[in-house]
Protein backbone atom coordinates (compact mmCIF):
# COMPACT_ATOMS: atom_id res chain seq x y z
CA UNK A 1 0.00 0.00 0.00
CA UNK A 2 0.78 3.42 -0.92
CA UNK A 3 1.87 5.71 1.88
CA UNK A 4 -0.65 8.34 2.66
CA UNK A 5 -0.93 11.56 1.19
CA UNK A 6 -2.57 14.92 2.28
CA UNK A 7 -3.12 18.51 1.00
CA UNK A 8 -3.00 21.48 3.36
CA UNK A 9 -4.66 24.64 2.75
CA UNK A 10 -4.55 28.17 4.16
CA UNK A 11 -4.53 31.50 3.50
CA UNK A 12 -1.74 32.08 5.80
CA UNK A 13 2.44 30.76 5.14
CA UNK A 14 2.79 30.26 9.18
CA UNK A 15 -0.14 28.30 9.86
CA UNK A 16 0.27 26.16 7.36
CA UNK A 17 4.12 25.73 8.52
CA UNK A 18 2.45 25.29 11.82
CA UNK A 19 0.37 22.30 10.28
CA UNK A 20 3.09 20.84 8.73
CA UNK A 21 5.41 20.33 11.22
CA UNK A 22 2.85 19.05 13.86
CA UNK A 23 1.83 16.61 10.83
CA UNK A 24 5.38 15.25 10.83
CA UNK A 25 5.47 15.04 14.70
CA UNK A 26 2.20 13.08 15.02
CA UNK A 27 2.49 10.82 11.74
CA UNK A 28 5.47 11.00 10.32
CA UNK A 29 4.24 8.58 7.91
CA UNK A 30 2.00 11.00 5.86
CA UNK A 31 3.43 12.61 3.46
CA UNK A 32 2.40 16.55 2.39
CA UNK A 33 1.97 16.34 -1.64
CA UNK A 34 0.98 19.90 -1.94
CA UNK A 35 0.04 23.39 0.02
CA UNK A 36 -2.73 25.61 -1.47
CA UNK A 37 -3.19 29.31 -0.11
CA UNK A 38 -6.62 30.06 -1.48
CA UNK A 39 -10.09 27.63 -1.60
CA UNK A 40 -9.80 27.62 -5.24
CA UNK A 41 -6.13 26.56 -5.70
CA UNK A 42 -7.05 23.60 -2.80
CA UNK A 43 -9.33 22.66 -4.95
CA UNK A 44 -7.48 22.26 -8.02
CA UNK A 45 -4.43 20.91 -6.33
CA UNK A 46 -6.53 18.25 -4.73
CA UNK A 47 -7.96 17.30 -8.36
CA UNK A 48 -4.02 16.92 -9.73
CA UNK A 49 -2.63 15.06 -6.84
CA UNK A 50 -5.44 13.37 -5.64
CA UNK A 51 -4.23 13.43 -1.49
CA UNK A 52 -6.29 10.87 0.89
CA UNK A 53 -6.52 13.64 3.11
CA UNK A 54 -7.46 17.31 2.83
CA UNK A 55 -6.88 20.06 5.86
CA UNK A 56 -8.99 22.55 5.28
CA UNK A 57 -8.87 26.71 6.54
CA UNK A 58 -12.40 27.45 6.83
CA UNK A 59 -11.78 31.41 6.40
CA UNK A 60 -9.99 31.69 2.89
CA UNK A 61 -10.11 33.48 -0.20
CA UNK A 62 -11.69 32.43 -3.70
CA UNK A 63 -13.14 29.60 -1.65
CA UNK A 64 -13.87 29.11 1.89
CA UNK A 65 -13.45 26.00 3.10
CA UNK A 66 -16.50 24.50 3.56
CA UNK A 67 -17.56 25.97 -0.16
CA UNK A 68 -13.79 23.89 -1.24
CA UNK A 69 -14.90 20.88 0.61
CA UNK A 70 -18.55 20.27 -1.19
CA UNK A 71 -16.64 20.09 -4.17
CA UNK A 72 -14.45 17.16 -2.82
CA UNK A 73 -15.66 15.37 0.01
CA UNK A 74 -16.79 12.33 -1.72
CA UNK A 75 -13.12 12.02 -3.40
CA UNK A 76 -11.14 12.46 -0.09
CA UNK A 77 -11.15 12.57 4.12
CA UNK A 78 -11.65 16.49 4.45
CA UNK A 79 -10.51 18.10 7.91
CA UNK A 80 -11.54 21.79 8.77
CA UNK A 81 -8.94 23.67 10.38
CA UNK A 82 -10.10 26.69 11.88
CA UNK A 83 -9.35 29.56 15.02
CA UNK A 84 -12.47 30.11 16.10
CA UNK A 85 -16.12 29.05 14.72
CA UNK A 86 -18.50 28.58 17.18
CA UNK A 87 -21.38 27.90 14.75
CA UNK A 88 -19.41 25.38 12.53
CA UNK A 89 -17.51 23.70 15.83
CA UNK A 90 -21.37 23.12 16.75
CA UNK A 91 -21.80 21.08 13.68
CA UNK A 92 -18.78 19.41 13.29
CA UNK A 93 -19.61 17.86 16.82
CA UNK A 94 -23.02 16.77 15.76
CA UNK A 95 -21.59 14.85 12.74
CA UNK A 96 -18.79 12.69 10.82
CA UNK A 97 -16.39 15.62 9.96
CA UNK A 98 -13.44 16.30 11.77
CA UNK A 99 -11.84 19.81 12.91
CA UNK A 100 -8.83 21.11 14.23
CA UNK A 101 -8.65 24.62 16.08
CA UNK A 102 -5.58 26.72 15.78
CA UNK A 103 -2.97 26.84 17.03
CA UNK A 104 -3.34 22.64 16.39
CA UNK A 105 -0.94 20.59 18.59
CA UNK A 106 -0.88 17.96 20.89
CA UNK A 107 -3.50 15.21 22.09
CA UNK A 108 -6.04 16.73 19.75
CA UNK A 109 -4.10 15.89 16.63
CA UNK A 110 -3.08 13.01 17.64
CA UNK A 111 -6.74 11.58 17.84
CA UNK A 112 -7.10 12.79 14.66
CA UNK A 113 -4.18 11.31 12.97
CA UNK A 114 -5.72 8.01 14.22
CA UNK A 115 -8.86 8.45 13.32
CA UNK A 116 -7.56 9.24 9.68
CA UNK A 117 -5.54 6.41 9.75
CA UNK A 118 -8.15 3.65 10.83
CA UNK A 119 -10.20 5.69 7.86
CA UNK A 120 -7.76 5.74 4.84
CA UNK A 121 -8.31 3.15 2.23
CA UNK A 122 -12.07 3.79 3.70
CA UNK A 123 -14.38 5.54 0.98
CA UNK A 124 -15.00 9.30 2.92
CA UNK A 125 -18.00 9.32 4.65
CA UNK A 126 -20.92 10.89 2.89
CA UNK A 127 -20.99 14.53 4.38
CA UNK A 128 -23.53 16.57 1.57
CA UNK A 129 -25.91 17.20 4.00
CA UNK A 130 -23.29 18.88 6.82
CA UNK A 131 -21.93 20.30 4.44
CA UNK A 132 -25.13 22.13 2.84
CA UNK A 133 -26.29 22.85 6.83
CA UNK A 134 -22.69 24.23 7.40
CA UNK A 135 -22.70 26.59 3.95
CA UNK A 136 -26.27 28.01 4.87
CA UNK A 137 -25.18 28.64 8.32
CA UNK A 138 -22.06 30.20 7.28
CA UNK A 139 -23.51 32.46 4.39
CA UNK A 140 -23.08 35.51 6.15
CA UNK A 141 -19.26 35.23 7.20
CA UNK A 142 -18.33 33.76 3.97
CA UNK A 143 -19.87 36.84 2.03
CA UNK A 144 -22.83 37.34 -0.22
CA UNK A 145 -24.71 34.06 -0.34
CA UNK A 146 -28.61 33.91 0.08
CA UNK A 147 -30.38 33.60 3.77
CA UNK A 148 -33.37 32.46 4.48
CA UNK A 149 -35.96 34.52 2.39
CA UNK A 150 -34.95 36.87 -0.41
CA UNK A 151 -32.49 39.90 -0.37
CA UNK A 152 -33.84 43.06 -0.12
CA UNK A 153 -31.71 46.18 -1.29
CA UNK A 154 -29.77 47.88 1.89
CA UNK A 155 -27.69 50.34 -0.25
CA UNK A 156 -28.45 52.40 -2.89
CA UNK A 157 -26.11 54.01 -5.40
CA UNK A 158 -25.48 57.16 -6.74
CA UNK A 159 -23.26 58.34 -9.33
CA UNK A 160 -21.30 61.19 -8.15
CA UNK A 161 -18.06 62.36 -10.30
CA UNK A 162 -16.08 59.21 -11.35
CA UNK A 163 -17.13 57.50 -8.43
CA UNK A 164 -20.87 55.23 -7.22
CA UNK A 165 -22.03 56.78 -3.62
CA UNK A 166 -23.14 54.00 -1.70
CA UNK A 167 -25.95 55.43 0.55
CA UNK A 168 -27.45 52.77 3.23
CA UNK A 169 -31.15 52.70 3.53
CA UNK A 170 -31.31 53.31 6.82
CA UNK A 171 -29.69 57.09 6.27
CA UNK A 172 -32.64 57.27 3.63
CA UNK A 173 -35.71 59.63 4.59
CA UNK A 174 -37.74 58.98 1.24
CA UNK A 175 -37.67 58.30 -2.53
CA UNK A 176 -39.56 60.86 -4.94
CA UNK A 177 -40.39 60.36 -8.68
CA UNK A 178 -38.92 63.60 -10.02
CA UNK A 179 -39.59 63.11 -14.29
CA UNK A 180 -36.66 60.90 -15.49
CA UNK A 181 -35.00 60.68 -12.32
CA UNK A 182 -35.60 59.44 -8.23
CA UNK A 183 -35.01 62.05 -6.17
CA UNK A 184 -33.63 60.21 -2.70
CA UNK A 185 -33.71 62.56 0.48
CA UNK A 186 -31.54 62.15 3.37
CA UNK A 187 -30.67 63.90 6.23
CA UNK A 188 -27.72 65.48 4.48
CA UNK A 189 -29.16 66.80 1.35
CA UNK A 190 -30.58 65.00 -1.81
CA UNK A 191 -29.40 63.09 -4.54
CA UNK A 192 -31.36 61.66 -8.20
CA UNK A 193 -30.56 58.02 -9.50
CA UNK A 194 -31.87 57.04 -12.33
CA UNK A 195 -33.80 53.39 -11.04
CA UNK A 196 -37.69 53.93 -10.65
CA UNK A 197 -39.79 54.14 -8.10
CA UNK A 198 -41.48 51.12 -9.27
CA UNK A 199 -38.02 49.31 -9.30
CA UNK A 200 -37.00 50.24 -5.95
CA UNK A 201 -40.56 49.66 -4.76
CA UNK A 202 -39.86 46.07 -5.44
CA UNK A 203 -36.53 45.66 -4.34
CA UNK A 204 -36.58 47.17 -1.00
CA UNK A 205 -37.94 45.42 1.97
CA UNK A 206 -42.23 46.73 2.14
CA UNK A 207 -41.76 46.96 6.03
CA UNK A 208 -38.94 49.31 5.63
CA UNK A 209 -40.33 51.53 3.22
CA UNK A 210 -44.06 52.22 2.74
CA UNK A 211 -45.37 53.58 -0.61
CA UNK A 212 -47.85 56.27 0.15
CA UNK A 213 -48.23 57.87 -3.03
CA UNK A 214 -48.00 57.29 -6.48
CA UNK A 215 -44.58 59.23 -6.10
CA UNK A 216 -43.55 58.67 -2.77
CA UNK A 217 -41.88 55.98 -1.00
CA UNK A 218 -41.05 56.96 2.57
CA UNK A 219 -38.91 55.51 5.62
CA UNK A 220 -41.52 54.12 8.22
CA UNK A 221 -38.96 55.09 10.64
CA UNK A 222 -38.04 58.29 9.43
CA UNK A 223 -41.94 59.50 9.96
CA UNK A 224 -42.16 61.78 12.71
CA UNK A 225 -46.28 62.37 12.64
CA UNK A 226 -49.14 62.30 9.96
CA UNK A 227 -51.38 65.23 9.87
CA UNK A 228 -54.39 66.37 8.23
CA UNK A 229 -53.91 69.63 6.00
CA UNK A 230 -57.01 72.38 5.78
CA UNK A 231 -58.07 70.37 2.77
CA UNK A 232 -58.35 66.94 4.63
CA UNK A 233 -55.17 65.71 2.96
CA UNK A 234 -53.27 63.13 5.21
CA UNK A 235 -49.63 64.60 5.50
CA UNK A 236 -46.13 63.13 6.46
CA UNK A 237 -43.85 64.85 8.22
CA UNK A 238 -40.27 63.01 7.85
CA UNK A 239 -37.84 63.44 10.87
CA UNK A 240 -35.00 66.39 9.90
CA UNK A 241 -36.95 67.47 6.80
CA UNK A 242 -38.84 70.36 6.41
CA UNK A 243 -40.93 69.04 3.33
CA UNK A 244 -44.52 67.26 4.13
CA UNK A 245 -45.51 64.21 2.00
CA UNK A 246 -48.94 63.39 1.07
CA UNK A 247 -50.77 60.63 0.90
CA UNK A 248 -52.78 59.68 -1.48
CA UNK A 249 -56.27 58.62 -0.76
CA UNK A 250 -55.27 55.34 -2.07
CA UNK A 251 -52.82 54.77 0.49
CA UNK A 252 -54.53 56.55 3.89
CA UNK A 253 -55.25 52.92 5.40
CA UNK A 254 -51.22 52.89 5.90
CA UNK A 255 -52.43 54.99 9.04
CA UNK A 256 -55.62 54.17 10.58
CA UNK A 257 -56.11 54.84 14.03
CA UNK A 258 -55.21 52.40 16.27
CA UNK B 1 -33.01 104.65 -8.22
CA UNK B 2 -31.01 101.76 -7.20
CA UNK B 3 -30.33 103.66 -3.91
CA UNK B 4 -34.10 104.48 -3.71
CA UNK B 5 -34.90 100.47 -3.82
CA UNK B 6 -32.06 99.29 -1.68
CA UNK B 7 -33.09 102.49 0.89
CA UNK B 8 -37.04 101.21 0.71
CA UNK B 9 -35.51 97.44 1.21
CA UNK B 10 -33.97 98.93 4.60
CA UNK B 11 -36.80 100.66 5.64
CA UNK B 12 -39.34 97.16 5.54
CA UNK B 13 -36.38 95.16 6.84
CA UNK B 14 -35.89 97.56 9.79
CA UNK B 15 -40.02 97.49 10.33
CA UNK B 16 -39.78 93.57 10.56
CA UNK B 17 -37.14 93.31 13.11
CA UNK B 18 -39.22 95.73 15.25
CA UNK B 19 -42.33 93.55 14.87
CA UNK B 20 -40.18 90.25 15.76
CA UNK B 21 -38.53 92.41 18.52
CA UNK B 22 -42.12 93.24 19.71
CA UNK B 23 -43.54 89.92 19.77
CA UNK B 24 -40.68 88.14 21.16
CA UNK B 25 -41.26 90.49 24.15
CA UNK B 26 -44.73 89.91 24.39
CA UNK B 27 -44.08 86.17 24.76
CA UNK B 28 -41.60 86.65 27.22
CA UNK B 29 -43.91 88.91 29.17
CA UNK B 30 -46.58 86.24 28.97
CA UNK B 31 -44.16 83.61 29.85
CA UNK B 32 -42.70 85.28 32.99
CA UNK B 33 -46.43 86.47 33.33
CA UNK B 34 -47.79 82.68 33.12
CA UNK B 35 -45.21 81.12 35.82
CA UNK B 36 -44.57 84.09 38.25
CA UNK B 37 -46.51 83.40 41.54
CA UNK B 38 -49.63 85.48 42.36
CA UNK B 39 -47.70 86.77 45.46
CA UNK B 40 -45.06 88.00 43.13
CA UNK B 41 -47.52 89.45 41.08
CA UNK B 42 -49.45 91.38 44.04
CA UNK B 43 -45.89 92.74 45.35
CA UNK B 44 -45.23 93.79 41.39
CA UNK B 45 -49.20 95.56 41.70
CA UNK B 46 -48.33 97.57 44.85
CA UNK B 47 -44.77 98.34 43.36
CA UNK B 48 -46.67 100.03 40.21
CA UNK B 49 -48.89 101.89 42.14
CA UNK B 50 -46.18 103.27 44.27
CA UNK B 51 -44.50 104.37 41.52
CA UNK B 52 -47.90 106.64 40.27
CA UNK B 53 -46.45 108.44 42.92
CA UNK B 54 -43.65 109.50 40.78
CA UNK B 55 -44.37 111.69 37.64
CA UNK B 56 -43.18 108.59 35.63
CA UNK B 57 -45.96 107.05 35.41
CA UNK B 58 -49.81 107.94 35.55
CA UNK B 59 -52.34 106.43 37.99
CA UNK B 60 -54.83 104.82 34.68
CA UNK B 61 -51.58 102.91 33.20
CA UNK B 62 -50.85 101.17 36.96
CA UNK B 63 -54.64 100.32 36.80
CA UNK B 64 -54.83 99.17 33.35
CA UNK B 65 -51.08 96.96 34.12
CA UNK B 66 -53.19 95.68 37.10
CA UNK B 67 -56.34 94.85 35.31
CA UNK B 68 -54.73 93.51 32.11
CA UNK B 69 -51.87 91.12 33.92
CA UNK B 70 -54.67 89.91 36.12
CA UNK B 71 -56.68 89.54 33.92
CA UNK B 72 -54.59 87.03 31.57
CA UNK B 73 -53.27 85.45 34.49
CA UNK B 74 -56.07 83.74 35.22
CA UNK B 75 -57.52 83.00 32.02
CA UNK B 76 -54.58 81.72 29.90
CA UNK B 77 -51.45 81.66 32.94
CA UNK B 78 -52.21 78.02 33.79
CA UNK B 79 -52.18 76.63 30.32
CA UNK B 80 -49.11 78.65 29.31
CA UNK B 81 -47.62 77.64 32.34
CA UNK B 82 -48.45 73.66 32.03
CA UNK B 83 -47.17 74.30 28.06
CA UNK B 84 -43.84 75.68 29.19
CA UNK B 85 -43.82 72.72 31.77
CA UNK B 86 -44.09 69.91 29.38
CA UNK B 87 -41.84 71.79 26.63
CA UNK B 88 -38.89 72.21 29.38
CA UNK B 89 -39.49 68.38 30.81
CA UNK B 90 -39.29 66.83 27.04
CA UNK B 91 -36.39 68.65 26.18
CA UNK B 92 -34.60 67.02 29.14
CA UNK B 93 -36.08 63.72 28.48
CA UNK B 94 -34.75 64.47 25.14
CA UNK B 95 -31.17 65.59 26.12
CA UNK B 96 -31.16 62.28 28.98
CA UNK B 97 -32.29 60.13 26.13
CA UNK B 98 -29.61 61.10 23.60
CA UNK B 99 -26.92 60.99 26.46
CA UNK B 100 -28.11 57.49 27.31
CA UNK B 101 -28.00 56.12 23.20
CA UNK B 102 -24.59 57.82 22.97
CA UNK B 103 -23.28 55.69 25.97
CA UNK B 104 -24.97 52.52 24.60
CA UNK B 105 -23.69 53.07 21.36
CA UNK B 106 -20.12 53.62 22.31
CA UNK B 107 -20.26 50.58 24.24
CA UNK B 108 -21.68 48.52 21.69
CA UNK B 109 -18.77 49.32 19.10
CA UNK B 110 -16.13 48.84 21.85
CA UNK B 111 -17.66 45.27 22.35
CA UNK B 112 -18.22 44.39 19.24
CA UNK B 113 -14.64 45.29 18.26
CA UNK B 114 -12.13 42.91 19.44
CA UNK B 115 -13.51 39.50 16.93
CA UNK B 116 -12.66 36.38 18.49
CA UNK B 117 -11.70 35.30 15.11
CA UNK B 118 -8.61 37.59 14.80
CA UNK B 119 -7.49 37.12 18.45
CA UNK B 120 -7.22 33.42 18.77
CA UNK B 121 -5.65 33.40 14.51
CA UNK B 122 -3.24 36.74 16.31
CA UNK B 123 -2.50 33.80 19.19
CA UNK B 124 -1.26 30.90 17.22
CA UNK B 125 0.30 32.86 14.75
CA UNK B 126 2.58 33.95 17.79
CA UNK B 127 2.95 30.35 18.84
CA UNK B 128 3.70 29.48 15.63
CA UNK B 129 6.68 32.20 15.53
CA UNK B 130 7.77 31.56 19.28
CA UNK B 131 9.57 28.33 17.08
CA UNK B 132 10.39 29.63 13.69
CA UNK B 133 11.08 33.33 14.36
CA UNK B 134 10.91 34.75 17.92
CA UNK B 135 12.15 37.86 17.27
CA UNK B 136 8.73 38.45 14.81
CA UNK B 137 6.99 36.55 17.74
CA UNK B 138 7.94 39.50 20.50
CA UNK B 139 7.24 42.19 18.03
CA UNK B 140 3.51 40.64 16.89
CA UNK B 141 3.15 40.26 20.77
CA UNK B 142 3.36 43.54 21.52
CA UNK B 143 1.15 45.10 18.80
CA UNK B 144 -1.33 42.46 20.33
CA UNK B 145 -0.64 43.90 23.82
CA UNK B 146 -0.96 47.59 22.44
CA UNK B 147 -4.36 46.58 20.31
CA UNK B 148 -5.80 45.03 23.15
CA UNK B 149 -4.99 47.71 25.92
CA UNK B 150 -6.86 50.45 23.59
CA UNK B 151 -9.44 48.55 22.84
CA UNK B 152 -10.56 46.52 25.89
CA UNK B 153 -13.63 48.81 27.72
CA UNK B 154 -12.38 47.78 30.92
CA UNK B 155 -8.64 49.06 30.13
CA UNK B 156 -9.42 51.90 28.31
CA UNK B 157 -7.90 55.74 29.36
CA UNK B 158 -8.53 58.97 28.69
CA UNK B 159 -7.27 61.24 26.10
CA UNK B 160 -8.36 58.13 23.11
CA UNK B 161 -10.32 60.62 21.43
CA UNK B 162 -7.18 62.34 19.29
CA UNK B 163 -6.55 61.42 15.89
CA UNK B 164 -3.04 60.11 16.49
CA UNK B 165 -4.47 57.92 19.25
CA UNK B 166 -6.34 56.32 16.81
CA UNK B 167 -3.89 55.81 14.01
CA UNK B 168 -1.46 54.78 16.87
CA UNK B 169 -4.34 51.72 18.23
CA UNK B 170 -5.07 50.98 14.29
CA UNK B 171 -0.99 50.74 12.99
CA UNK B 172 -0.69 48.11 15.73
CA UNK B 173 -4.15 46.27 14.36
CA UNK B 174 -2.62 46.05 10.35
CA UNK B 175 0.90 45.26 11.66
CA UNK B 176 -0.53 42.08 12.83
CA UNK B 177 -2.71 42.01 9.65
CA UNK B 178 0.44 42.10 7.38
CA UNK B 179 1.98 39.44 9.36
CA UNK B 180 -0.60 37.09 8.66
CA UNK B 181 -1.24 37.74 5.50
CA UNK B 182 2.08 38.63 3.78
CA UNK B 183 2.66 40.02 0.92
CA UNK B 184 -0.85 40.18 -0.03
CA UNK B 185 -1.75 43.41 2.44
CA UNK B 186 0.06 47.05 1.63
CA UNK B 187 -0.74 49.92 3.79
CA UNK B 188 -0.17 53.87 3.61
CA UNK B 189 -0.73 55.98 6.02
CA UNK B 190 -0.66 59.50 5.34
CA UNK B 191 -1.84 62.15 8.21
CA UNK B 192 -0.31 65.64 7.95
CA UNK B 193 1.27 66.44 11.68
CA UNK B 194 -0.86 69.77 12.31
CA UNK B 195 -3.96 67.07 12.55
CA UNK B 196 -2.52 64.51 14.57
CA UNK B 197 -4.31 66.80 17.60
CA UNK B 198 -7.89 66.88 16.53
CA UNK B 199 -10.59 65.58 18.26
CA UNK B 200 -11.56 62.28 16.45
CA UNK B 201 -14.04 59.38 17.90
CA UNK B 202 -12.91 56.68 19.20
CA UNK B 203 -12.94 53.24 17.33
CA UNK B 204 -14.50 54.66 13.81
CA UNK B 205 -10.91 54.66 12.44
CA UNK B 206 -10.43 50.65 13.32
CA UNK B 207 -14.40 49.99 12.12
CA UNK B 208 -13.51 51.27 8.76
CA UNK B 209 -10.11 49.45 8.89
CA UNK B 210 -11.21 46.00 9.72
CA UNK B 211 -14.22 46.64 7.21
CA UNK B 212 -12.09 47.47 4.26
CA UNK B 213 -9.74 44.35 5.51
CA UNK B 214 -12.45 41.75 6.39
CA UNK B 215 -14.82 42.39 3.28
CA UNK B 216 -12.46 43.96 0.74
CA UNK B 217 -9.17 42.68 0.74
CA UNK B 218 -9.42 39.28 2.62
CA UNK B 219 -11.82 37.58 0.25
CA UNK B 220 -9.84 38.49 -2.70
CA UNK B 221 -7.04 36.09 -4.05
CA UNK B 222 -4.42 38.21 -4.72
CA UNK B 223 -4.66 40.72 -1.67
CA UNK B 224 -4.35 44.62 -2.27
CA UNK B 225 -3.34 47.82 -0.63
CA UNK B 226 -5.64 49.90 2.00
CA UNK B 227 -4.74 53.78 1.84
CA UNK B 228 -5.82 56.01 4.79
CA UNK B 229 -5.44 59.45 4.76
CA UNK B 230 -6.20 62.72 7.02
CA UNK B 231 -6.65 66.26 5.10
CA UNK B 232 -8.46 69.51 6.97
CA UNK B 233 -10.87 71.75 4.54
CA UNK B 234 -11.70 75.02 6.23
CA UNK B 235 -13.82 73.68 9.76
CA UNK B 236 -14.08 70.07 8.38
CA UNK B 237 -11.96 67.16 9.15
CA UNK B 238 -11.89 64.22 7.05
CA UNK B 239 -10.29 61.03 6.82
CA UNK B 240 -10.41 58.51 4.04
CA UNK B 241 -9.89 54.68 4.46
CA UNK B 242 -9.43 52.94 1.00
CA UNK B 243 -8.65 49.41 -0.59
CA UNK B 244 -8.71 48.18 -4.09
CA UNK B 245 -10.71 45.07 -2.75
CA UNK B 246 -13.75 43.14 -4.00
CA UNK B 247 -15.64 46.01 -4.10
CA UNK B 248 -19.39 46.09 -2.12
CA UNK B 249 -22.84 44.51 -2.92
CA UNK B 250 -25.76 46.32 -2.75
CA UNK B 251 -27.64 43.75 -1.11
CA UNK B 252 -25.00 43.62 2.18
CA UNK B 253 -26.49 44.51 5.05
CA UNK B 254 -25.44 47.50 6.17
CA UNK B 255 -23.31 45.87 9.48
CA UNK B 256 -23.14 46.32 12.65
CA UNK B 257 -19.90 48.49 12.60
CA UNK B 258 -21.17 51.11 9.89
CA UNK B 259 -24.30 51.54 11.31
CA UNK B 260 -22.84 52.08 14.64
CA UNK B 261 -20.38 54.51 13.55
CA UNK B 262 -23.47 56.59 12.04
CA UNK B 263 -25.22 56.19 14.96
CA UNK B 264 -22.42 57.75 17.13
CA UNK B 265 -21.73 60.44 14.64
CA UNK B 266 -25.48 61.62 14.45
CA UNK B 267 -25.76 61.38 18.79
CA UNK B 268 -22.10 63.38 19.04
CA UNK B 269 -22.20 66.01 16.03
CA UNK B 270 -25.72 65.69 14.62
CA UNK B 271 -25.84 66.67 10.91
CA UNK B 272 -22.73 68.21 11.06
CA UNK B 273 -20.66 65.19 10.62
CA UNK B 274 -21.37 62.42 8.22
CA UNK B 275 -19.94 58.91 7.07
CA UNK B 276 -19.88 58.12 2.94
CA UNK B 277 -19.38 55.02 1.22
CA UNK B 278 -18.32 55.19 -2.02
CA UNK B 279 -16.65 52.66 -4.86
CA UNK B 280 -14.70 54.35 -6.95
CA UNK B 281 -14.47 53.76 -10.66
CA UNK B 282 -11.47 52.06 -10.36
CA UNK B 283 -13.10 49.49 -8.03
CA UNK B 284 -13.09 48.82 -4.52
CA UNK B 285 -14.14 50.75 -2.02
CA UNK B 286 -13.89 54.27 -0.05
CA UNK B 287 -15.01 54.90 3.15
CA UNK B 288 -15.37 58.54 4.79
CA UNK B 289 -15.98 59.91 7.66
CA UNK B 290 -16.12 64.03 7.86
CA UNK B 291 -15.96 65.69 11.51
CA UNK B 292 -15.97 69.13 12.46
CA UNK B 293 -12.55 70.24 13.14
CA UNK B 294 -11.15 73.18 15.18
CA UNK B 295 -7.46 73.87 14.34
CA UNK B 296 -5.17 73.46 17.40
CA UNK B 297 -3.53 77.14 17.19
CA UNK B 298 -1.85 76.30 20.28
CA UNK B 299 0.29 73.28 18.21
CA UNK B 300 3.17 75.45 16.66
CA UNK B 301 4.29 76.65 20.39
CA UNK B 302 3.82 73.45 21.60
CA UNK B 303 6.34 72.12 19.59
Amino acid sequence: MKAPTALIADDEDAMRDMLRTRLAECWPGLAIVAEAANGLEAVALAGRHQPDVVFLDIRMPGLSGIEAARMLFNRCHIVFVTAYDQYAIEAFEQGALDYLLKPVGGERLKTTCARLESRIGQRPTDIAAQLSRLLDGHAGTAGGGSRTGRDYLHWIQAQVGSSLRMISTREILFFQADEKYTRVQTAQGEVLIRKTLKELADELDPDEFWRIHRSTLVRVDAIAEVTRDLRGRQMVRVKHCAEQLEVSRGNTHLFQQM
Amino acid sequence: MKTATTGARGALGFVRELGETASSLWWQFFDWLAQVPMRQLVITWVLALLLTATPAIHPEQAVAFIFISLGLKVLAGGKRKAEIEARRASQQAGTEELERRLVEAQMAALQAQVEPHFLFNTLALIGQLIETDPPQAAQIHQHLIDYLRSTLPQMRSRGNGTLARQITLSRSYLAIMQARMKTRLAVSIDVPPELESATFPPMMLQILIENAIKHGLEPKIEGGRIDIRAASAGTMLQVDVQDDGVGFSRYAGDGIGLANVRERLKLVYGTRAGLQIETPAEGGCRATIRVPFAPDIFAEHAR
